[in-house]
């Protein structure tokens, strides 16, 4: 397994090549983009587009952030440019960016493309987009190789936690909470990928779509084995909730908003095996002692 | 008389008034074998299937105080209590709705004139928002509701009057102000808008027999009271000076009236979230078809509004069950289209 995976490594570094300016590719707002050459100043008003830059060692282009963005430590020292529904337009020109990377949302781009700053759209949602984002941010700023490298890194170190996962006697079923309306998270979500592959069975089918609005009902009926989301106190209040198995046993996980286990849950970015791996423990402790 | 009077009176003028009122008799009669076939529905149907049979044994069991198995939790704890809550819910905003129009006798009037939602939503957003234990969010929505609401009334009044037009102007500036605050804490953390805009939408899924005794004391309290002033209601109709002439403390009865209605808004907010539309739309149909006289508007308000956002739950949670759709926005769906039949098909101008 260790030696197939070095070799795809070894593959794959081989094959990257330094990114030709000007670049032209289509980004995830369907705009076709040309880059004329290699981006020195960049501002990223997404979290997790902040992360990825910094792990394929674009850290130090970074001019500019998001006030979400606060992973490294170092981009917390970087001028903030407000949130997505908040965007500091003028002091992201202020900062005189050759490179404004923004989100599939919000509507920054109409009003820097007019301030004459190139801007893209890199935007990973789902689990498999976190890879291929990866690689699409690793051309963008010519450190393809590195972008491929954290890759193969990445699935290694999923692949750790899946060998253990897969192979568990028995995998707990699982009901995941976004947040108390209750929104929970469908089995093709970001979350609902890291579940599977942390050993746990998802309660909620596919076909309710990735964050459905669901009936507290239905997890009174299902009966799930481990809750994640609220407090033990907090679901123990609710009306029947008593009587599920999870809060009977006391398996009933609290992910406060705002939490470490929080933010790595809901940024598709390079800690998604840190959070696979935390996801796991609290799942299968049994099995990472 | 008032155009909402004379529209109302209109139905009447070729029938005698013995047969009005069986007419009206007949139509509450209707109302109410309605409103109990959308409470078995509402019980018996669900996200989860559970039998007729099962429903009632469940139904049974609970009463008794019995232990409960399996699907009996689903109906006794989760479906039941989410029934009644809906129905005292829809009461305290219809019942409120038909007060305040009467009140301020202005046909737009909702129980959230006086700024009550925006005050609870402030509440409601400062609690999710500074991350409060869950439980805590009722509690902030009501003390928002009530702040907003007092406010309003100091804001308005002149000496010791209150003067409607500068009730409901204070009312709804002061509703504008605290709305915005809200919206600007909500951008402040956007990973929480969708948590705050489902208690603005509305929001009966964690009804349980916890929320319906916390709510029991003051729909009440404040249903009675706004009932024993349905009459003083009907003399006010004829004006602010007629009423004094007639000896009606017209300043003490808008206060009192203020104070009932913003009581039991703010309780059914709390714990139901800002459900529009069934407060200020329910007065509305049953003036129509049951005539203006509030000590029949009211409690009919009450029994329809209770009704009507009882279906919408059901609806709310039934059409793309297991998901559910926020009940404000079938509770204007549904009301809305009905509310504009019976005005299109009303023959009077």
């Amino acid at each position: 397994m260790h030696r197939l995976l070095s070799l795809v490594s070894f593959a794959a570094l081989s094959s990257a090549a330094a990114t030709t300016y000007p670049l032209t590719l289509q980004d995830d707002l369907g705009h076709t983009v040309t880059l004329r050459q290699e981006p020195r100043r960049i501002v990223s008003v997404l979290p997790s587009t902040t992360e990825t830059l910094c792990a394929i060692g674009a850290c130090d282009r970074l001019v500019g952030v998001d006030t979400f963005s606060d992973f490294p430590a170092q981009v917390t020292r970087l001028p903030k440019v407000g949130g997505l529904y908040t965007p500091d337009i003028e002091a992201m020109v202020a900062l005189k960016p050759d490179l404004v990377v923004v989100s599939k949302y919000g509507k920054l781009q109409e009003s820097l493309t007019a301030a004459g700053i190139p801007v893209v759209a890199v935007n990973p949602e789902t689990y498999d987009e976190v890879f291929t984002k990866t690689l699409v941010l690793g051309r963008i700023v010519n450190r393809e190789a590195q972008a491929k490298a954290l890759v193969v890194q990445m699935r290694r170190d999923i692949a750790r936690v899946e060998i253990l996962t897969r192979n568990a006697a028995h995998q707990p079923s699982t009901y995941y909470e976004v947040d108390p309306t209750p929104y929970t998270a469908g089995p093709n979500s970001f979350i609902g990928v890291l579940l599977a592959k942390a050993g746990a069975l998802n309660i909620i089918p596919a076909s309710l779509g990735d964050f459905p609005k669901i009936s507290p009902e239905l997890v009174v009926q299902r009966n799930p084995q481990l809750i994640l989301g609220p407090t033990l106190a907090a679901a123990k209040a609710r009306p029947g909730w008593s009587s599920i198995t999870a809060v009977k046993t006391g398996r009933v996980i609290a992910v406060p908003p705002g939490s470490t286990l929080d933010t790595l849950l809901n940024r598709p970015g390079p800690r998604l095996p840190l959070a696979l791996a935390r996801l796991a423990k609290l799942v299968h402790p049994e099995l990472f002692r | 008389m008032n155009e909402v009077e004379r529209q109302a009176g209109g139905a009447g003028r070729t029938e005698s008034p013995e047969a009005r009122s069986g007419r009206r008799v007949g139509r509450t009669v209707l109302l109410l074998v309605l409103v109990g076939l959308a409470v078995l529905l509402a019980v018996s149907l669900g996200s989860v299937n559970v039998s007729p049979a099962a429903t009632l044994q469940a139904l049974w069991h609970g009463l008794l105080g019995q232990s409960l198995s399996g699907d009996e939790v689903i109906v006794w704890q989760l479906r039941f209590p989410r029934v009644a809550l809906g129905l005292l819910v829809g009461a305290s905003l219809a019942l409120c709705g038909g007060a305040y129009q009467g009140v301020f006798r202005n046909p737009l009037a909702d129980p959230y004139l006086m700024g009550v939602a925006s005050g609870a939503g402030l509440g409601a957003t400062l609690a999710v928002v500074a991350g409060w234990n869950t439980a805590l969010i009722p509690l902030a929505a009501m003390v928002g509701g009530l702040l907003s609401v007092s406010l309003s009334l100091t804001l308005a009044r002149v000496g010791r009057r209150l003067p409607p037009v500068r009730l409901i102007l204070s009312g709804v500036v002061v509703g504008s102000i605290f709305t915005a605050v809200s919206t600007y804490l909500l951008l402040l953390t956007e990973d929480r808008v969708r948590q705050v805009f489902s208690f603005t939408l509305g929001n009966l899924a964690f009804g349980g027999w916890a929320q319906v005794r916390a709510v029991l004391p003051y729909a009440l309290l404040g249903g009675g009271l706004l009932l024993m002033l349905a009459r003083a209601l009907n003399l006010l109709q004829l004006g602010d000076l007629t009423a004094r002439s007639l000896g009606l403390p017209v300043e003490r009865l808008r206060l009192l009236v203020i104070v009932a209605a913003s009581l039991l808004t703010a309780a059914a907010v709390s714990y139901a979230g800002i459900i529009g539309f069934v407060g200020l739309v329910t007065p509305h149909l049953v003036r129509r078809l049951w005539g203006p006289d509030h000590r029949v508007l009211l409690p009919v308000s009450a029994l329809a509004g209770g009704g009507l956002l009882v279906l919408s739950d059901l609806l709310a949670r039934t059409l793309t069950r297991p998901t559910e759709l926020p009940v404000g926005v079938v509770t204007t769906l549904l009301g809305g289209p009905f509310f504009l039949y019976l005005l299109r098909s009303s023959r009077d101008e």
